[in-house]
This record gives C-alpha cells, sequence and structure tokens, in this order.
C-alpha cells in the first residue's frame, strides 16, 4: 500500500486570515486538518498548536504494549486509542495556554484527523471539520458534525435541505480548547487500494454540497487536482470561509500497479455508467 | 468603538463599550460590575480624554494592575490587559473592533456553544430526541442487543482455539496488530480485516488468498453463521457467540 496525497488551503473570498492549519505526513500515514477560531491572533495559534501537539504526542509517545494499560480500549486497535489521546492531550495544550494567556482567552479549534495504518484508517474528530471516504464509487461521510445544525437534524426538526437556512448555524457543541476535557469521536474504517480519503475544513462543505463533492472524484484520480477543484468550486461559491483540503489516495506499490495496469483499465470502464449515480 | 472584555480564568464573560466615567466595582452602581471579595466597591475607572482613555485606580484595597505593572493612572493601549482582583480587562481600541466584519453571504464567525440561549436550545432538543425514542412504537424492537461473533479455528496453526470479535476492527494476518496471527513467511501481512457495524461483520479482503466457503473473496463480504473462512491456509468458522435459542427459533 502506497499514500498519495494532494492538499491545498485557500483564504477564501471574504476573510483577512487564514486560521486553518493542516498537516500532512505521508510516511506515517498522518493527516489533520484543522479550523481555528476566536479572532486574531488566537484562531491559528489554536489550529496550529493543535497540530503540531498531535505530531508530538504521536511521536513522543512509545508504542504501547498490546497488553497495556487500563487506559487502552480493547474495542479499538492500538493506533486508533492513541490518535484519540493524542487530539485529548492537543486540547489540554490549548486550553492551558487560553487560560494562561488573555489575549488568546476563548481561543478554540475543530480538528479531524486520520491514521492510515495496515489498510485501517483510525478517524478522529472534535468540531465540524469532516472527514469522507470515497469507494465503491460513492462518497460516505465518516464523520458527524458537533454542531447544533446537526443536532437539529439529528431530532428530526430539521432536514438537510432546510438547514442551510436554519438559525445558530455557526454554533459547535464541541472544540479544543474550550474545556478542560473533550469527548473525541473515533471510528475505524478498512480501506482498500482505489480508495479516496478527503479532510477538508467547513468552508469547503458549506459551500460546495455533498453531490458536487463526490463528482469531483468522479471526473478526476489525481489528489492534488482533486483538491485543487474542491477549492476552485468553494471560491466559485461564495467561499465565504477559509477552505483546507486534503485528499489521500490508497494506491498500489508501483510494482503491482504495473502489473495491475490492464485490469484496472477494463473496470474503470466498467463503472463509468455507474458513477453518474452518486 | 473601543471595548472591554471581562474574563475570569480564561473565560469570556462579558464586553462592554468603552465610555467616559466608566466604573469597575463590585457595587452594582458600576458600569462593569465585578461581584468578588478581592474587588473594592469602587475599584477603577475610565476617563475618555482627547481621543485616549485613561484607567484610574480608585484607591482600590487590592490595586489595579496593567500588564502585570500596578497604576494608579494609566493611558490605555490597544491589547492592554487590566487586572482588577482576580479579573482580567482586556483593551480593545484596534480598527478591526472598529468596523464591522466584511461579511458577505451572512456566513457569521464559527463560534463555541457558550451562551444561555445556545445551552437552552441545546437541551430542548435532547428533550425532544429522549422523546421521539421513546415515542417509536418498536423503541425495544430497535434496539436490539448487539450480538458478538466468534471465530472458531478448524485447521491451521494458531495460538488460540476462537477468537472473539470484540472490536471495532479485527485484523488477521502476521502484523502485531492482527488479533489472529499468520504465521509463516509468505503470508500477508494483514489478509482480511473484519469489521464491526450495528448489524454485522464485514470481511475485507487486503492481501494474500482468503476463500470463504470455498469461493475466492474479492472485495467485501458480510459474514453469516456458519461461514468458513480459508486465510491464506488457516481454516476458519464464523458463529454467532451466545444466540439465544428464542432468537435462532424466530
Amino acid at each position: 500500500m502506497r499514500l498519495r496525497v494532494g492538499a491545498g488551503t485557500h483564504i477564501g473570498r471574504v476573510r483577512s486570515l487564514n486560521e486553518d492549519a493542516y498537516l500532512l505526513r505521508e510516511d506515517e500515514g498522518l493527516f489533520v486538518v484543522c479550523d481555528g477560531m476566536g479572532g486574531a491572533p488566537a484562531g491559528e495559534v489554536a489550529s496550529q498548536m493543535a497540530v503540531d501537539a498531535i505530531v508530538r504526542e504521536l511521536r513522543e509517545t512509545p508504542q504501547p504494549a498490546p497488553t497495556s494499560s487500563a487506559a487502552h480500549d480493547p474495542s479499538y486497535l492500538p493506533h486508533t486509542t492513541r490518535l484519540a489521546a493524542a487530539v485529548r492531550q492537543s486540547n489540554q495544550f490549548i486550553y492551558d495556554r487560553a487560560r494562561d494567556d488573555p489575549r488568546q482567552a476563548g481561543m478554540g479549534t475543530t480538528l479531524v484527523g486520520v491514521w492510515i495504518r495496515q489498510h485501517v484508517v483510525s478517524v478522529a474528530h472534535v468540531g465540524d471539520s469532516r472527514a469522507y471516504l470515497w469507494h465503491d464509487d460513492r462518497l460516505e461521510p465518516l464523520t458527524r458534525d458537533h454542531s447544533l445544525i446537526q443536532m437539529q437534524i439529528d431530532a428530526g426538526l430539521l432536514d438537510e435541505h432546510t438547514a442551510s437556512a436554519a438559525e445558530h448555524k455557526n454554533v459547535l457543541l464541541r472544540v479544543l480548547g474550550r474545556e478542560p476535557d473533550v469527548d473525541v469521536d473515533v471510528r475505524e474504517v478498512t480501506v482498500r487500494v482505489g480508495d479516496y480519503v478527503l479532510l477538508c475544513s467547513d468552508g469547503l462543505t458549506r459551500m460546495v454540497p455533498e453531490s458536487m463533492l463526490a463528482h469531483t472524484f468522479v471526473e478526476s484520480r489525481e489528489p492534488q487536482r482533486i483538491c485543487d477543484s474542491l477549492i476552485a468550486a468553494a471560491n466559485s461559491h461564495g467561499g465565504a470561509d477559509n477552505i483546507t483540503v486534503v485528499v489521500v489516495e490508497v494506491a498500489d506499490s508501483w510494482w503491482r500497479r504495473l502489473l495491475n495496469r490492464r485490469t484496472r483499465s477494463d473496470r474503470r470502464g466498467q463503472y463509468a455508467e455507474a458513477n453518474v449515480a452518486v | 468603538m473601543p471595548k472591554l472584555t471581562l474574563q475570569f480564568e480564561g473565560r469570556l464573560l462579558k464586553e462592554y463599550a468603552v465610555g467616559s466615567g466608566l466604573t469597575i466595582g463590585r457595587l452594582p452602581d458600576n458600569a462593569v460590575i465585578i461581584d468578588n471579595p478581592a474587588v473594592s466597591g469602587h475599584h477603577a475607572r475610565l476617563i475618555c480624554d482627547t481621543g485616549s482613555v485613561v484607567l484610574e485606580d480608585l484607591q482600590s484595597t487590592n490595586g489595579t494592575f496593567v500588564n502585570g505593572e500596578h497604576v494608579l493612572r494609566h493611558v490605555l493601549r490597544a491589547g492592554d490587559i487590566v487586572l482588577v482582583g482576580k479579573h482580567h480587562l482586556v483593551f480593545d481600541n484596534s480598527a478591526e473592533a472598529a468596523m464591522p466584519g466584511p461579511v458577505l453571504s451572512g456566513l457569521g464567525d464559527t463560534v463555541y456553544l457558550d451562551t444561555k440561549q445556545h445551552r437552552e436550545l441545546r437541551q430542548t432538543l435532547e428533550d425532544a430526541k429522549a422523546q421521539a425514542v421513546s415515542m417509536r412504537p418498536s423503541a425495544k424492537a430497535a434496539v436490539p442487543r448487539r450480538r458478538t461473533g466468534v471465530l472458531r479455528v478448524v485447521a491451521g496453526g494458531a495460538d488460540q482455539y476462537e477468537y472473539d470479535l470484540d472490536a471495532h476492527t479485527s485484523l488477521i494476518g502476521r502484523s502485531q496488530s492482527a488479533l489472529v496471527r499468520l504465521r509463516g513467511w509468505f503470508k500477508p501481512d494483514v489478509a482480511v480485516s473484519i469489521a464491526r457495524s450495528s448489524d454485522g461483520y464485514v470481511v475485507t479482503l487486503l492481501g494474500g488468498k482468503t476463500l470463504i466457503n470455498n469461493e475466492p473473496l474479492v472485495r467485501r463480504h458480510t459474514l453469516k453463521d456458519g461461514d468458513l473462512l480459508n486465510v491464506s491456509g488457516l481454516m476458519l468458522e464464523f458463529r454467532w457467540k451466545d444466540s439465544e435459542p428464542a432468537e435462532s427459533a424466530a
């Protein structure tokens, strides 16, 4: 397995600052997108702190033994548990900094992170930055926003079509840095060669409907090209917020790629018609 | 318009528009009321004077501090942090604060749930959700007891006779993190993953060869009771664990 990555961030067309931050560690299979909040300079401080803390935590915390302590949740794979612990730790860092420095009081950030190891993607998230999986020719959400609006949808008070007109649409129920402790949602999903993982800030998903996101994966298979056209789409729909997009393709190793070239091109022809129905 | 932001232990409490004669203190006749024993009844005040804002201590018991320095009179500048008792007041006079933000499409800043109104709305939603669940006629049937599957070793070398599929993801392969460890140099690192979902288990082929009921696994397969897996030579049988007789009869 090999990962091919495309990524980009754009300030959008309205904001005067980019408070998003992202992280790419192709070799380790680690990818993170954060969307900071709290006004200058706190927002971008929080998002960058979160990204830095995750890397530091995962590097410095030694790999726990398979039969490790009580903190280890046996129902998830070790790397999922470690990712979640690193996110909680970064919450602590941001919270402490915000408390100690009044200029950064109230800063916070969303976070969506994936750690891809041995074909299993560990997903951790807090807030309204999202992860999607493109597989079997459709786009599947891997996260559910921690927002009032998502809660209204869940309670059956709104459906997704009227949601964009709803009140309180900017209210998050969970972010990093605002409480001493935070619940981190985690999930595991198995990927195969040909699957793609998309991470993005809400600057993309509020501007571009999911059907259009999916269509981009039909039109292009090249991660950087997918990324660029998603950012362009968000801007052409208004670009009301910072836009950050990370696209990771689960690809074959080069020799297997060579071997499979023929069968794959056959298969793509076969699915070309199914692709339209997304 | 310049403003003061009242903060306590990193929490934003309130914002005040700065005006001449604004007083800060413990008593209710102050514009900025800080109800804390460390704060004097009338602790400090602001005087607006030809464009500048002056902070003046009103002979308070515990003193007024700006950026850590004890002051009696101080001309405030943007970003100054005033300490009164244990509360911070941040003075903001920046150009951004003076102008409304350039919001084009009505997409405001994202905020964290911290106002009373938001909390009330969340509570209402939680109540509505709880009610919706209890109203559903099939409420009990809709939440079935989650069944656990088990893999029993039928033939081949393994370190256990059976493996409970408790985890969200169980791996079979040579890898350290695999539940069922395959032995041998040419066995795949990860042969298959078994993902648990609300309605069962899905096997995904990741490497090597796997047969299910003697048919090659191509992509994914949803496990059924009695399925026979041959993962790179190791034969395993999938069974629902402790499935109750009543359930299987139904």
